[in-house]
């Protein structure tokens, strides 16, 4: 049984210009230990998809529709068992987030609070859901930041976040998703913020953390570089939709769908010299608001079809790991379509 | 790699450049400074990029303000062309500033939102006093299309545009007074992936076509790679290392740069696999007490005693300098 199995997954905000779904049914899962990828652009659905598994929404979104299957259990607001009773899924939530899930923002200065001791902030968790003496939980806390390499900790326990450097303060963030030994770690772009040689300490961290505790990540970004150097699988995400998803391998090394490929092609490589021009994707990611009937990235793709406009594409499988969403990869499916609407 | 050669004089030379700020007074002890520029020296050849790579904090932006006189260096030269302009007053730059422009990281700061594309565009050339009112607006019809944007763009908001978009406005304004030095700060860091292939595109397009000189600053390592002809790696104000690009790249000399190429996510799962990567222990020192020596001496893996004592001068291995004891 898959540790989180995500079915589904609609999200919708409210906003003045009309509803906007942010993610448009978005389905995969994590195995325990396994080092997930999350891959897409601003406004893919990337960042909001998590935030809905872990019921952090902002107040004018909402779970559309979608079953959120944690080891087995559906923790979706939706849920037969919170059936009209938000009160209870909340009850639920909180013994789920930071316990069983825990989870690592981009920015650690606003995620950590300015005005109480990191010691404070790490022992907060562990205290709030197990029951631990004061003297247990400083014990642990010091011993976290030991483990994701703070040095002198014990000094550091009674310090503030602004004594922190950026790539410290991020792994007092880590050492906090860590408290309870949780099952699954969200790291939603963990390394943006800090410089590259901090980042390259930062995700050998979390790799080390992976292997040693089993402990499944689910790692969001934006850079391929990051993705090619921690995960195992990757899902490349497009307008709210999971375009192909693969194995680290079968994702660089054969991309099928346009977007991958161009995604791919437009970041250069150490190996490559000179200027010869890079390859871009022309046009800029699409208006959730306006979005056609049919593929998302069909304006900006180099071998759209005419089907491609009005009907949404079918997912295509490769192997058993590797599929994608594209009308090219199923022509006879896109030739049956065509035939059909010629007809009627 | 296509080089340039016409003109062997230097757009820009720095001298020496030093740039402090005053981080607190004391009574009885020497005031504090942050040394965030201290005795960095290079040229910048027409129609060359060079890129300054380094983390944060290591005074890359502080030099590319210093060289077009946002701020004034502490000491040492800044030349345009042959004029020293590291102390012109106000008045006195004023022809200096139109020559040298900047685009700047952010493109939803750096635009007026109550301002259309056209008057944003045309700004620069309504303070200089350049043309009359059509021709003005002729100019910066042919800038919105040399950025690739549409006509009727011109009288519309900045909020209307997507952030790629928003750069390319940013670009053709830097080019309105018809500049042939313009500095980009990380112009492509805010950009989603897609969109910043297509900025570097642009700029490297219009390099070409107006024979313009970069000072391009990015910590995308790849990206620097690609757009510069030249490299210089900061850490903690001080240059380390400056060579032809591909020469750094692939033979970098200092502990220092051969940390930060090997430590560059790279988008190739065989790559980061086998890579041997150079760990480098602990983060970059407070520039208020920076280490009396080599800069680098608190995280070098080869450091020697010598490199305790005082800051290597730069050695020279032909063209590429290199501020390191291993190379003296």
């Amino acid at each position: 049984m898959p540790l989180l199995e995500i079915r589904n997954l609609c999200v919708e905000f409210k906003t003045r210009g009309g509803v906007v779904k942010a993610v448009r049914g978005v389905s995969y899962s994590v195995e325990e230990g396994e080092l997930l990828g999350v891959v897409g652009e601003s406004g893919s659905g990337k960042s909001v998809g998590m935030l809905a598994v872990m019921g952090l929404l902002a107040s004018n979104g909402h779970i559309a529709s979608g079953q959120i299957l944690f080891d087995g259990e559906d923790i979706s607001p939706l849920a037969p068992a919170f059936a009209g009773n938000p009160k209870a899924y909340e009850e639920k939530m909180k013994g789920i987030r930071g316990n069983r899930i825990g989870m690592i923002f981009q920015d650690p200065m606003t995620f950590l609070n300015p005005v109480l001791r990191v010691g404070t902030q790490l022992t907060e968790g562990i205290l709030c859901h197990e029951k631990c003496s004061r003297e247990e939980a400083k014990n642990r806390a010091i011993s976290l930041m030991k483990q994701v390499g703070i040095p002198s900790a014990e000094e550091r326990f009674r310090q503030y976040p602004f004594e922190f450097s950026g790539g410290m303060r991020q792994r007092i963030v880590i050492a906090s998703a860590l408290a309870c030994r949780p099952r699954l770690i969200i790291a939603d772009e963990p390394t943006t913020a800090l410089d590259v040689t901090v980042q390259a300490q930062i995700l050998e961290l979390l790799r080390d953390i992976a292997r040693e505790q089993n402990t499944a990540v689910i790692m969001i970004t934006h850079d391929l570089g990051v993705v090619a150097q921690l995960c195992e699988r990757v899902n490349i995400m497009y307008a709210g939709q999971i375009v192909e998803r693969g194995t680290l391998d079968e994702i660089f090394y054969d991309p099928r769908h346009p977007y991958t490929r161009g995604l791919l092609r437009s970041v250069c490589t150490h190996g490559e010299a000179g200027r010869q021009g890079l390859s871009s994707i022309p046009g800029t990611p699409p208006d959730l608001l306006k979005l056609n009937t049919g593929c998302a990235f069909m304006p900006r793709c180099a071998q759209a079809m005419k089907i491609c406009r009005d009907y949404m594409p079918v997912p295509h499988a490769f192997s058993s790991s590797h599929c994608d969403v594209c009308w090219n990869d199923c022509r006879e499916a896109a030739d049956r379509v065509t035939a059909q609407e010629s007809e009627g | 790699m296509e080089k340039k050669t016409k003109e062997t004089k230097p757009v820009v030379s720095i001298r020496h450049a030093k740039k402090y700020f005053l981080a607190g007074r004391h009574l009885l002890r020497p005031s504090d400074y942050v040394k965030a520029v201290d005795d960095v020296s290079f040229d910048i050849m027409p129609g060359e990029t060079v890129g300054l790579v380094g983390e944060s904090g290591c005074g890359k932006s502080t030099l590319a303000r210093t060289v077009i006189r946002i701020y004034e260096p502490s000491a040492g030269g800044i030349f345009y062309h042959g004029t020293d302009i590291s102390h012109l007053s106000n008045a006195r730059l004023r022809p200096f500033r139109a020559k040298m422009q900047m685009i700047f990281q952010d493109p939803y700061a750096s635009l007026n939102p109550r301002y259309t594309v056209g008057e944003i565009i045309g700004e620069p050339m309504k303070i200089t006093h350049m043309g009359g009112k059509s021709e003005r607006e002729d100019r910066v019809q042919k800038l919105l299309q040399q950025v690739g944007l549409k006509p009727d763009h011109i009288s519309r908001y900045p909020h209307e545009f997507s952030g790629g978009q928003r750069q390319r406005i940013g670009i053709a304004r830097t080019l309105a007074l018809d500049p042939d030095f313009i500095i980009c700060d990380e112009p492509i860091s805010a950009l989603d992936v897609s969109i910043q292939a297509q900025i570097i595109n642009l700029l490297e397009k219009i390099q070409d076509e107006n024979g313009l000189s970069y000072l391009f600053i990015a910590h995308d390592l790849t990206m620097v790679r690609h757009i510069s002809h030249k490299i210089g790696v900061m850490y903690l104000g001080h240059l380390l290392e400056f060579g032809d690009a591909d020469e750094v790249y692939e033979n970098p000399l200092h502990p220092y740069t051969k940390a930060l190429i090997s430590a560059a996510p790279v988008p190739d799962p065989e790559q980061a696999r086998t890579r041997h990567r150079i760990k480098l222990t602990g983060e970059v020192p407070s520039p208020i007490h920076a280490p009396a020596g080599c800069p680098f001496c608190t995280r070098c893996p080869e450091c020697r005693p010598e490199c305790l004592l005082a800051p290597p001068v730069m050695a020279n291995q032909n063209g590429h300098k290199v501020a390191c004891y291993q190379y003296v």
